[in-house]
């Protein structure tokens, strides 16, 4: 892991959004960082257990939906909370080695299976997308508390 | 089931990217053995994510091409609930405890992952 930055330790409620960013190699040994970051922020956010749960897979499905992760490649997450609301995104920053899954531990699964992670992010978020920021793509997810005020 | 004994296979934790790559090697290496049915044991994984999946979906081709199945022994709620979001609840013979694993080398077959 690179970096763990809280960029605001105000909890819920206190008015302003919290932003936390994680940032990792891409190695597959590495990704259950975004899935413990998740829970951290599901908990701070008022989550339920099934919600955090729900959280947690959700960010797995987000990072490993990159097809064109590289070996040397940095995965950025920014994990936002406010309101009871958590907001994730998710960008590769490229690595060097030319061929996608070069020297990467399960890196021929980097990719997966879009339509079972599309299916699972369907089911686990409210909202959820991809779109290229800066000339790179990104991926990200919107999920509410379920009794968070509208 | 004793007619549609087929070894045993255990992982535990959580199976994600980094482990689906050594559980498909190791169904695979079991389906070259010449076995065209295999259990599988989730009792004790907690977490499966689209990666898993396709590994779980990949083997169970295989098995039916070779005139058996993939059967998965699976209680945790979390991964049923996984299996139920992509249809797939209804597409492996599930099981909620192991069946009678006499005449297969279990301690063989076991592959753990904390």
């Amino acid at each position: 892991m690179k970096r763990l930055d809280m960029s605001d330790r105000d909890d819920r409620g206190g008015g302003r959004p919290e932003v936390i960013a994680l940032s990792f190699p891409a190695r597959a040994d590495l990704v259950a960082l975004a899935r413990f970051t998740a829970a951290s922020v599901g908990a701070r956010a008022g989550f339920d257990v099934e919600e955090i749960e729900d959280l947690r897979l959700a960010v797995d499905e987000l990072v490993v939906s990159f097809e064109a992760v590289q070996a040397g490649g940095t995965i950025h997450l920014r994990y936002t909370h406010d309101a009871g609301t958590v907001t994730i995104e998710c960008t590769v920053e490229p690595g060097l080695r030319s061929h996608p899954s070069e020297g990467i531990a399960g890196g021929e699964l980097w990719g997966g299976d879009g339509e079972l992670s599309r299916q699972l992010l369907d089911a686990l978020v409210d909202e959820h997308g991809r779109e290229q920021r800066q000339g790179r793509p990104c991926v990200w997810l919107r999920k509410h508390r379920a009794n968070a005020s509208a | 089931m004793s007619e549609d004994n087929g070894p045993l296979v255990v992982v535990d934790g959580e199976i994600d990217l980094a482990v689906a790559p050594s559980l498909r090697e190791r169904l695979e290496t079991l389906l070259a053995a010449g076995h065209s049915t295999l259990y599988l044991d989730l009792l004790d994984a907690t977490f499966l994510d689209s990666t898993a999946l396709g590994v779980l979906v990949t083997v169970r081709e295989q098995c039916q091409r070779a005139g058996g199945a993939l059967h998965l022994i699976v209680t945790e709620p979390r991964i049923l609930k996984v299996l139920e979001i992509t249809g797939l609840a209804t597409a492996f013979p599930l099981h909620g405890s192991r069946p009678d694993l006499a005449g297969t080398d279990q301690g063989d077959e076991t592959t753990r992952h904390e």
